[in-house]
């Protein structure tokens, strides 16, 4: 009777499978964000170029890109600027038809003269520029200075590139030790 | 059973044996007399169908006596052959990489790199190119991207031993197995975490690597450093920032300590005087690049030619060109070493031609100026040089912060300016080459002015890996270029041949003739006294990197590298509005009659 109810061993390892993989699958749909489109935008139409993968842009060779962590744009002003680009500067404007037979700021190709601003390389589509707006609210507007778990999300753990921001982390706490003594 | 599974090998035998034997078969060709020893390297120019050095010498002349392809014949040079490289993928914030190498050939196998470091071997017997391997190191781009200020470069392979001996942009200095393209050893030399890339060749003086860095435009403090090839350890660091208690501290007269982010670049391969064991090398700007009132004083060794030690890296004298800097005037450039007659004897000069759009030839045993003048057409930021010291006539030593002619340059009174050269030259990294029968010098010339606004730096906004500049360029006016050409002997302009786009590859000199490209497609030929052109083949990819000539099979060949990088297409493109259209692209040219 016992060895009847015992389930066969290959049984028991086989829901152990499935149990792993069904509690992976939860978590996996847990963490899937609904913004991971809009951040494959991001990188696809080279918003990092000079924004940088943190959106704090600044000065320097790439000109000066504005920070979007201080930005106090709207959603429909972040699509509108996407969308149109930033007239007399060097913000592209990235959907196709801008200031032709779509309108920007209310200005036709005409109006805005010399200081249309540059194409872009890659034209998004609307919901694409939706989306990339809606990942910049969600992780870039309003946060404060980049983390190393901020920077690990954007580019995965392959590359050495976040290593500076978890250097950072840990002097910060001897530093204040440091200050401490000398104090 | 038994024995019977013990005489049946097994597939770890299998596979040991076979590469055993492919080890035997690859270790084959390896000849001692294809051994790269310092003595082959010293006298370079007595094998004048190799081209050993990145500049070809040790004087960095880039000049090759072949004269198969001559004025006469010239006209008759056509494609033998091409070969698809890699490399062009992005990362950072580049979306591409581009060519600016110069292929190094021994004995008929050449040997280039792509933007990433990829080093690839090719056999060039037989009038074709076969690729016999690529060593792919694999360079962290996100990691080194990001901090490259001025695009995914990488300008080229040196040789000693059996290795051939790269760089990559995330820092390494590699060996790789000459004959199997397996990586020998590696050992980071410089830390992206700090803002440092490499993007220059190696140069290989005695048992030495020499590596310069990049990096000013992102706050950090410069070095020249060399690395025993055979113990693979560090023989010494020169920092080009001097510390607190050495000569040159007392230039940095702040009390931010800007020193320890002063910039100081060296990213352009140097060159070597064995007569007196020293090495001249080019020093780049100091950060941040637009703001110089942040760094008062002259802030050495910033924009200055610098000789050092071979062997122990100690400074033997420095000359300044553009002190306290408010332009980005690196001094980055190689300097080509020259012997010409003077009034007591042979002259022992050092030519650079500078950013700043002033040609100079110091004295190289002293560093005493000798002459300089204006190789571009239009200079505002100065009247011009003070003929006794080299300085701009405008610079007082006894003022903190420099202004020049004020009304032009970028300063905290002055935001937004226009002035020329602009940043990027002048001249910028594409090399120079020099004739020595006919004692000419020939400057691949980048004829431009821009605008630059000027960011007031403070303390707070030194970040790591963020850019250090203090302000930004943008391209209000078109920019052009020429190749100049400077008769040595008298210091004194002897042609300039003009081109609709600026020269961002560099120059190859011959006897009768000099090679140079554009970065809209073409490359070409110039008679070398008249600068007349020649001859011209359009590649149909920007040319960004410098045409090099070699002999095999007795047959004299070209061979340039075609991929538009660096940091025109991203930073300068709006000053040259057609090169918009040049394609990102990856690939080696040779031509031969």
């Amino acid at each position: 009777m016992t060895r009847h109810n015992r389930p066969p061993a290959g049984a028991i390892v086989a829901f152990v499978i499935v149990a792993t993989a069904a509690i992976t699958a939860s978590a996996d749909a847990q963490s899937a964000d609904p913004t991971d489109a809009g951040k494959a935008v991001f990188k696809r139409a080279n918003c990092v170029g000079c924004h940088k993968w943190h959106g704090n842009g600044g000065g320097g060779y790439g000109g000066d890109a504005l920070s979007l962590r201080k930005t106090e744009l709207t959603r429909e002003q972040i699509i509108e600027t996407i969308g149109c680009g930033r007239p007399g500067t060097g913000m592209p404007f990235f959907t196709r038809g801008a200031y032709d037979s779509v309108k920007c700021y209310d200005m036709s190709r005409e109006d805005v003269g010399g200081r249309i601003p540059p194409e872009a390389n890659t034209f998004l589509r609307p919901s694409d520029v939706e989306a990339v707006a809606d990942y910049v609210i969600a992780h870039i507007k309003g946060e404060r200075e980049p983390s190393y778990s901020e920077c690990v999300k954007f580019f995965g753990d392959t590359s050495r590139v976040c290593d500076i921001y978890k250097a950072q982390q840990q002097p910060t706490v001897s530093q204040t030790t440091n200050s401490g003594q000398s104090k | 059973m038994t024995n019977f599974t013990r005489r049946k090998p097994s597939l770890r035998t299998a596979m040991l044996a076979t590469v055993a034997a492919v080890a035997t078969i690859c270790a084959l060709p390896a000849k001692a007399a294809d051994e790269v020893t310092p003595e082959r390297l010293l006298n370079a120019d007595k094998e004048p169908g190799n081209w050993l050095h990145h500049h070809k010498d040790f004087s960095a002349t880039r000049f090759s006596n072949l004269s198969e392809i001559n004025k006469g014949n010239v006209k008759n040079l056509k494609v033998a052959w091409t070969m698809h490289l890699g490399g062009v993928e992005g990362g950072g914030i580049w979306t591409h990489g581009g060519l600016e190498g110069t292929p190094i050939v021994e004995n008929g196998m050449m040997y280039v790199t792509d933007g990433w470091g990829s080093v690839y071997k090719i056999d060039t017997h037989g009038g074709k190119g076969t690729l016999l391997w690529k060593m792919d190191p694999k360079t962290d781009h996100d990691w080194a991207g990001a901090v490259a200020c001025c695009g995914v470069d990488n300008r080229g392979v040196a040789l000693w031993g059996n290795l051939v001996i790269s760089h990559t942009l995330d820092g390494r200095l590699i060996a790789t197995n000459k004959d199997n393209g397996q990586v020998a050893w590696q050992r980071q030399v410089a830390d992206p975490n700090k803002g440092e890339v490499i993007t220059g060749a190696p140069l290989i003086v005695k048992n030495m690597a020499i590596t310069g860095v990049a990096g000013a435009e992102y706050g950090i403090r410069g070095w020249i450093a060399a690395t025993d090839l055979a113990s693979q350890k560090e023989v010494w660091r020169t920092h080009t920032i001097p510390g607190k208690g050495e000569s040159g501290h007392e230039t940095w007269k702040d009390d931010k300590n800007s020193a320890a982010s002063g910039g100081g670049s060296t990213w352009v391969t140097g060159s070597y005087d064995p007569a007196t064991n020293t090495l001249i090398w080019g020093i780049g700007n100091p950060g941040p690049d637009w703001d110089n009132e942040y760094r008062p004083g002259d802030n050495l060794y910033t924009d200055s030619s610098l000789a050092l030690d071979a062997d122990t890296g100690k400074i033997k004298w420095h000359y300044q060109h553009t002190p306290n800097d408010p332009y980005d005037y690196d001094s980055v450039a190689e300097h080509v070493l020259v012997d010409i007659p003077g009034p007591n004897g042979p002259r022992k000069l050092a030519l650079e031609a500078d950013r700043n759009g002033f040609a100079y030839a110091v004295d190289r045993t002293t560093g005493k100026f000798v002459w300089g003048l204006p190789f571009v057409k239009k200079v505002t930021w100065t009247k011009g040089l003070d003929a006794e010291t080299g300085k701009p006539v405008e610079y007082d030593p006894n003022k903190p912060v420099q202004t020049y002619v004020a009304a032009v340059t970028p300063s905290r009174t002055n935001l937004e300016t226009d002035f020329c050269p602009g940043n990027m030259g002048g001249k910028n990294w594409p090399p120079t080459a020099y004739n020595p029968d006919l004692k000419l010098w020939y400057i691949p010339v980048i004829e431009s002015c821009n605008r630059i606004k000027v960011e007031v730096m403070t303390p707070e906004k030194l970040k790591p890996r963020e850019f250090w500049t203090g302000g930004g360029p943008s391209q209000p006016v078109r920019i052009t270029g020429s190749v100049t050409a400077i008769d040595v002997t008298t210091g004194k302009v002897a042609g300039k041949f003009e081109t609709p786009f600026p020269n961002l590859g560099g120059v190859l000199a011959t006897p009768d003739l000099v090679f140079s490209g554009q970065p809209s497609g073409e490359v070409m030929a110039l008679d070398a006294k008249s600068l007349e052109k020649l001859w011209e083949f359009n590649t149909g990819g920007g040319v960004n990197a410098p045409p090099m000539t070699f002999s095999v099979d007795g047959k004299q060949y070209v061979a340039i590298l075609v991929g538009l990088g660096g940091a025109w297409d991203k930073w300068f493109i709006d000053a040259t509005p057609e090169l918009k259209r040049m394609q990102p692209g990856s690939m080696l040219y040779v031509f031969s009659l």
